[in-house]
């Protein structure tokens, strides 16, 4: 792990402002560029300590405003005598408060930022700065957007979008569909090269076929294993893959995966084994100082009342009011000598939750649309991916957090965030806040290798499989009514082994009509926002679980 | 907590069966310490001339509870305190029917047993009790001040004296419910806050036995983590918590020991939040 990580929280009281903390890259010296301190790599501890806390100290008494620094640019040696008088005097005004400061024992030549610019512009000499002072870099320091080092306003802790400015409409790549005729020919997997597509793609603008075509599904390739198949209906299982590597067998370090099978809308059979689908940890480095989730109250609320219920426990050894009942056979078996234990009250207890939920997160490059107010469709999910998995968590269910995205029918790949044996702490909730959008979306192999995930591990009686996405399949020879069938199928086999699934569009300019003929009308809604949702989640998780034929014991008492 | 009940009421031999009702009357002895921060007193003390309701906002651990103690002293009231939680029923404020051979008998519950004797019903984190438990203290929050004890089919009017306090923390994470409109709007509010740096020093000081100097330091801590900008904790230090830390310190142990074992890896179970916090809390500490 990085050690710096631990400053942050020392620097961010010093600034005044949150503030990251990073090792430079080797032979570099401190400096900052107005939101991160880069501490010089390799250091020990107390040398990297007294160099983010000066460097910090410098942003927090706002030494390093803009209207200072410009005076430093392409000067070196004025900064670094501006360093050597600034530094001394922030961390001797910083010694009042704070003893660490004044265990450095500096003392202060100036009393303000510009006395000590006007005295490094000068000619008096001036003593050398130590070296972990550091470096002041008015490049980087300008380079930075000022607005980062902003504290939060309201705005920005709310889910909330403000209507803004479309200033880049034109950027829009939703052209219609007939135009991407020509540009399927060159997905197909038979002309082979990915990064020919790519490039087409990119010169044309990627688009999808909403046409009843097939893309490139009925093309045979020459790999497909011939199989025979009892029925067209008849679902292969998936085949399990065993990663077995010289050192490291993956099951030891949280990585499985199998192969898929794939429905073939057109030649209305499975294609077994189509599909590899690999789930592992996601186990980045993340700063902890992105951890923020928003709470939604009234999504926790309404949550809270799924599952919940009062259920009278008659003949209990405690409670709150006498069992008449239990009362009268006590007396009978008194007068008839015989003594039996006093059960006799009656009580209401809640019921446990037993609701087991696995949130798969879309993070295809699709996501990253813009809306009209420059938050992309990818924040708005994993916005709500947070606040969801918080308030279930808090409720007691069983919640796990994946993030799917697939380069072509080889690589579909499901992050997990958080699993269900984990906690979502905060190393958990910053890597899904920093986690990029890219690739595609192979949504059909996502959900069935998620659906594995949740039978396996939820170990509760109720499972709802909840989809963040646009609901828009697309990948490799994957488009269209093809891929929308799949996903359909997809979820039907959930439907049949007892899972409910549930999509939520978040963000803007969701494609209802798709929505609608992936999931069904009961089991999706889309809003610009969660927390537009929020006051009808309960209904929109009940009228999902609901639909299954399965026995749902808790969720009818509500 | 230890349950008392006054060797007045009739019942009282029953009453070790109350267990859920942590309740406790506030003996008559030395008086609590609490230092007035705002005209928080005046207002309870104009509020129970009146007989009416007073609900206490505030943080966790700002005194919410020792206020209350203090005011009944004050005042030369009773006491009962009752915690709210999950499962706290109706019965068990109002009473319920016990079996003694083969009778039943009724036996008051904490509020029945406060409106008859005229002493000050506490009823301590409200909203974590159910809604619908909450409702039984209505009738005694507004004009009426009685309480229809439906088990018994009889009312009991409030006595003299008799006063109704409920405390909540409004920005509590881990609560489901919000306190319900009605309730509230029956009640006088009386929003407390963690006190400022001098005040807080004195009252860290004097519950712990600590150094004014060592207070300081402490409070300088405590101010420090509650206004970090984009803080990962949910809860920020309480003044019960620097208490704590000061009480570790009278007893021996050093400074920056009891620091961290009070202050740092109780607000966080996170590893890289205590060790970023722990790196912030040493450099208030006086350096060695």
């Amino acid at each position: 792990m990085t050690r710096p990580e631990r400053f942050r929280l020392l620097a961010t009281f010093v600034a005044g402002k949150s503030i990251d903390i990073a090792e430079a890259t080797p032979g570099d010296v401190a400096h900052t560029n107005g939101h991160i301190v880069f501490v010089s790599a390799g250091k020990p501890l107390a040398e990297q300590r007294r160099e983010a806390l000066v460097q910090s100290a410098l942003l927090g008494a706002g030494s390093l405003d803009r209207h200072l620094v410009k005076v430093l640019r392409g000067r070196p040696a004025v900064a670094r005598r501006y360093l050597a008088v600034e530094g001394r005097r922030v961390l001797a005004e910083l010694a009042r408060e704070l003893p660490l400061a004044a265990g450095l024992g500096l003392a202060a030549q100036t009393s303000s930022a510009a006395e000590s610019l006007e005295i490094a512009r000068g000619r008096t000499p001036v003593d050398a700065a130590p070296h972990w002072f550091g470096v002041i870099k008015p490049s980087r320091l300008l380079d930075s957007p000022t607005e980062s080092g902003l504290r939060a306003a309201d705005s920005d802790l709310q889910l909330r979008v403000a209507a803004g400015s479309s200033e880049d409409e034109e950027d829009d790549d939703d052209e219609r569909a007939d135009e991407s005729k020509i540009l399927k020919l060159f997905e197909t997997p038979l002309m082979g090269s990915r990064t020919l597509s790519e490039l087409l793609a990119k010169m044309f603008g990627s688009s999808r076929s909403q046409s009843d075509n097939p893309a490139g599904a009925e093309l045979q390739v020459g790999s497909i294993r011939r199989a025979k198949q009892i029925g067209p209906h008849a679902r292969p299982l998936p085949t399990r893959i065993r990663f077995t590597d010289d050192s490291k067998p993956g099951a030891a370090v949280g990585v499985s995966g199998a192969l898929y099978p794939e429905w073939d809308v057109f030649n209305n059979h499975y294609r077994p084994d189509w599909c590899r689908v690999i789930d592992f940890p996601l186990g980045v480095a993340a700063d902890v100082s992105a951890a923020g989730v928003t709470r939604d109250d009234v999504l926790r609320r309404r949550l809270s009342r799924i599952g919940l219920g009062l259920k009278v426990l008659r003949g209990r050894a405690d409670g709150d009011e006498l069992d008449i009942e239990a009362l009268i056979d006590l007396v009978v078996d008194l007068r008839s000598g015989y003594s039996p234990p006093e059960h006799v009250y009656a009580e209401r207890r809640k019921l446990q939750r037993n609701l087991g939920v696995l949130i798969l997160l879309d993070v295809s490059g699709s996501a990253t649309d813009i809306d009209p107010a420059g938050v992309a469709l990818h924040d708005h999910q994993r916005r709500a991916a947070a606040t969801l998995t918080v308030t279930l968590e808090e409720l007691g269910d069983r919640v796990a957090v994946y993030a799917f995205r697939s380069h072509g029918r080889h690589a579909v790949h499901l992050a997990a965030i958080k699993t269900f044996e984990q906690r979502f702490g905060a190393v958990g909730r910053a890597r899904l806040n920093q986690i990029q959008p890219s690739g595609y979306t192979r949504l059909g192999a996502a959900i069935r290798g998620a659906g594995e995930i949740l039978k396996a591990q939820a170990g509760t009686p109720n499972r709802l499989l909840l989809v963040l996405s646009d609901g828009f399949p697309y990948d490799d020879g994957y488009e269209g009514r093809y891929a929308e069938a799949d996903s359909h199928r997809a979820l039907d086999e959930l439907r049949a082994d007892g899972l409910a699934s549930l999509c939520l569009s978040v963000g803007p300019g969701a494609d209802t009509a798709a929505l609608d003929r992936v999931f069904g009308s009961a089991s999706y809604a889309s809003a610009a926002t969660l927390s537009e949702l929020s006051p009808r989640m309960d209904e929109l998780f009940l009228s999902s679980l609901r639909e299954l034929a399965a026995p749902t014991p808790a969720i009818s008492a509500r | 907590m230890a349950l008392s009940f006054p060797k007045s009421s009739p019942l009282s031999e029953g009453s070790e069966l109350l267990i859920n009702s942590h309740s406790s009357a506030q003996s008559h002895g030395a008086a609590p310490f609490y230092r007035a921060v705002g005209d928080e007193v005046d207002i309870f003390r104009a509020a129970a001339r009146r007989g009416l309701p007073v609900l206490l906002k505030g943080p966790t651990g700002c005194g919410k509870t020792r206020f209350v103690e203090a005011m009944a002293h004050d005042l030369g009231r009773e006491l009962i305190t009752v915690a709210g939680h999950e499962d706290m029923t109706s019965a068990d404020l109002v009473g319920r029917f016990l079996l003694r051979g083969t009778e039943t008998v009724w036996v008051d519950g904490p509020l029945t047993r406060a409106v008859r004797d005229g002493a000050i019903f506490y009823l301590d984190e409200v909203v974590e009790a159910r809604q619908d438990t909450t409702v039984v203290i209505h009738p005694l929050a507004d004009h009426r001040r009685e309480l229809p004890v439906d088990r018994l089919g009889t009312t009991v009017p409030a006595a003299q004296g008799f006063q109704l306090v409920i405390s909540y923390n409004p920005g509590y994470q881990s609560v489901l419910k919000n306190l319900k409109e009605s309730t509230r709007q029956r009640f006088v509010a009386i929003e407390l806050d963690f006190p400022p740096a001098e005040t807080e020093t004195e009252v860290v000081a004097h519950e712990a036995g600590v150094d004014a100097e060592t207070a300081r330091t402490l409070v300088r801590i405590g101010n420090a983590i509650r206004n970090l900008d984009g803080s990962p904790l949910r809860e920020v230090s309480s003044t019960r918590m620097l208490i704590l830390a000061g009480e570790l310190v009278a007893e021996g142990i050093t400074l920056r020991g009891a620091v961290h074992s009070a202050i740092v890896a109780v607000l966080s179970d996170d590893h890289d939040v205590v060790q970023a916090l722990g790196e912030l809390v040493d450099s208030l500490l006086p350096q060695p």
